[in-house]
């Protein structure tokens, strides 16, 4: 209550300076305003108020009709849900275990765990790029330890679809572990003790008890993981093949070398209407966690 | 009793993860690392048939490694000035003053996180044609100073909350001026984590590649950029991995001073966890 009344005691100290607060965000929020806002916005607009035969503009889906019935565009599509898709399943199958493993585990075997689980996020991902092609690329470090054994060697994953899959899952290792750890940071040691003390077994702990608790913190890092791998650029663009390619690397060609921005905004809104649930949950999560 | 038997077994699983995670994580990078300092590794050779530091020579001495180095730094030093120049002054009024609409503002810097981040730049890039901002300085300039504003006021919003209020009070009270007690109250509590998120944006800008590649190219070619085109056409093995040493430091600094940042909850926080 007492912060309640110092607040209302400041807010009445400044009720007449309110401008200076508007002036100092000004600058920011116009940024907002006409380098995020507006151009999605013009991007719609542009996409489907197209030159007609004569001079004027009219409203046409021709663009995006094309695009739907563009073989080669439905291509590069399912690919990208299919990357988008896997890369999920897999984040989650090997970041849940980690984290499970860092919020019981104590001392150093496990700080050095979390730190290697961290680590990736100081590694650019165009390194990455060129360590995967390093190791798991014709004639790589797996090909010379194979040869070295005498075993044949493998069939690289590099400039196939595998080889963004594994660089992507690479790439968003450290924060789907810091979100699910912040999530299972609200699991208490007691409702497990308790649990335990009536005869549940691990599984049953986990499955009853863990889950239902964290099942927000997996929906908000999946969330994240598809907004930033179904428009991802350069591990596709470096790693996977030339066709059929994910969204990224596609809109890009369309936008830069095939030269038709008018197609590669078609694109880019397509991409937004796919991503638009996972974006707006994700923002409205982190919107919760935190006023301002 | 149950829990002290526990202890003392042996942590496998744990054991299980550190063997996978560093053979996963770490040794990919120490191939990089090798090749680095390598004059001569032919296949099938699993070690190096000499060590040196020739191609250190030869990367260094090449214009257009020297070149994106300069543009790089130029870049994210305009991008880190120019956003702590506007997003400081508005973080500080986020967390101290009242006005209209500041809850709704404060969540606006969200509104680049809903959309997948390439499609956002193909968006913009559309605009940039019309404005002839494609293959400028400024224009990368522009793109990447709206990637760093999420980073740039809501952690230096959480530092000025995080300021004893008491403490300015107090000054106020013994007759400190305004400026002086932002001088030496609010700005040397809040000053860490702001030098964080600026230390921050700067390695986040340095590194921001699908901007640059997509604005810029080929005009504005950063030390990433040029990355790619090693990669995709350079049959010397050593120069990729001489740039991607140097390419490496600046997050070596971040990793040195920025990692209590990132391990705190705070900051997972801040992605919706």
């Amino acid at each position: 209550m007492t912060l309640t009344a110092a607040s209302n005691d400041i807010v009445g100290k400044k009720q007449g300076r309110w401008p200076v607060g508007l002036l100092l965000v000004a600058m920011p929020v116009f940024l907002v305003g006409w380098m995020i806002i507006w151009p999605i916005l013009s991007a719609v607009w542009r996409t489907v108020w197209l030159p007609d035969e004569g001079a004027g503009h009219s409203f046409s889906l021709e663009t995006y009709r094309f695009f739907f019935s563009d073989q080669y565009s439905l291509n590069n599509l399912g690919v990208t849900l299919w990357t988008t898709g896997v890369c999920a399943i897999l984040l989650v199958l090997i970041c849940v275990p980690i984290a499970l493993y860092l919020r019981f585990a104590k001392g150093r075997l496990a700080a050095y765990v979390q730190g290697l689980a961290i680590f990736p996020m100081f590694v650019p991902s165009i390194i990455l790029s060129y360590a995967i092609i390093r190791v798991l690329g014709p004639n790589g470090t797996v090909d010379l330890l194979l040869n070295s054994v005498g075993l044949p060697k493998i069939r690289s994953p590099y400039l196939t679809p595998w080889g963004p899959v594994i660089g992507l899952v690479w790439d968003n290792i450290p924060l789907t572990v810091l979100i699910l750890l912040s999530g299972l940071g609200n699991v208490s040691n007691q409702a497990i003790e308790a649990a335990r003390d009536v005869g549940a077994r691990p599984l049953a702990v986990l499955w009853h008890i863990i889950l239902p608790r964290i099942s927000n913190s997996i929906l908000v890092a999946v969330s994240f993981t598809v907004l930033g791998i179904f428009s991802s650029f350069t591990l596709p663009y470096v790693l996977g093949p030339a066709a059929p390619e994910m969204m990224g690397p596609f809109m890009q060609r369309t936008f830069r070398d095939v030269n038709d921005p008018t197609m590669a905004i078609t694109q880019a809104v397509i991409t937004f209407a796919f991503c638009i649930v996972f974006g707006l949950f994700y923002v409205r999560s982190v919107a919760k966690n935190r006023a301002p | 009793m149950a829990r002290e038997l526990k202890e003392r077994r042996i942590d496998w699983v744990g054991i299980c993860f550190a063997v996978a995670l560093t053979l996963v994580i770490v040794v990919p990078l120490l191939v990089v690392g090798t090749w680095a300092f390598t004059n001569v590794w032919r296949y099938p050779s699993v070690i190096p048939q000499e060590f040196g530091l020739r191609f250190w020579n030869q990367t260094l001495a090449r214009a257009d490694v020297w070149g994106s180095i300069t543009m790089s730094l130029s870049l994210a030093t305009m991008v880190t000035f120019l956003s702590a120049l506007i997003c400081l002054p508005a973080a500080y009024a986020f967390a101290r003053l009242d006005f209209p609409g500041r809850n709704i503002l404060f969540f606006s810097f969200l509104a680049g996180h809903a959309f997948p981040k390439f499609g956002l730049l193909v968006a913009i890039a559309g605009i940039f044609l019309q404005l002839n901002l494609i293959g400028t300085f400024w224009g990368v300039v522009l793109i990447q100073l709206v990637g760093t504003l999420l980073f740039m006021i809501w952690i230096p919003v959480a530092a000025f909350q995080a300021v004893d209020r008491r403490m300015e009070e107090a000054a106020r009270d013994v007759g400190a001026s305004p400026l002086r007690v932002f001088w030496s109250i609010t700005l040397p509590q809040a000053g860490p984590t702001i030098a964080a998120a600026i230390l921050l944006s700067f390695v986040g800008t340095f590194y921001e590649t699908e901007g640059a590649w997509l604005i810029g190219a080929p005009q504005i070619r950063t030390l990433p950029v040029l990355m790619i085109s090693f990669i995709n056409n350079q049959p010397v093995i050593q120069y990729g991995a001489v740039l991607s040493v140097l390419l490496w430091v600046p997050s070596f600094f971040a990793l040195l001073f920025a990692r209590r940042v990132i391990s705190s909850g705070s900051f997972a926080r801040g992605f919706g966890a």
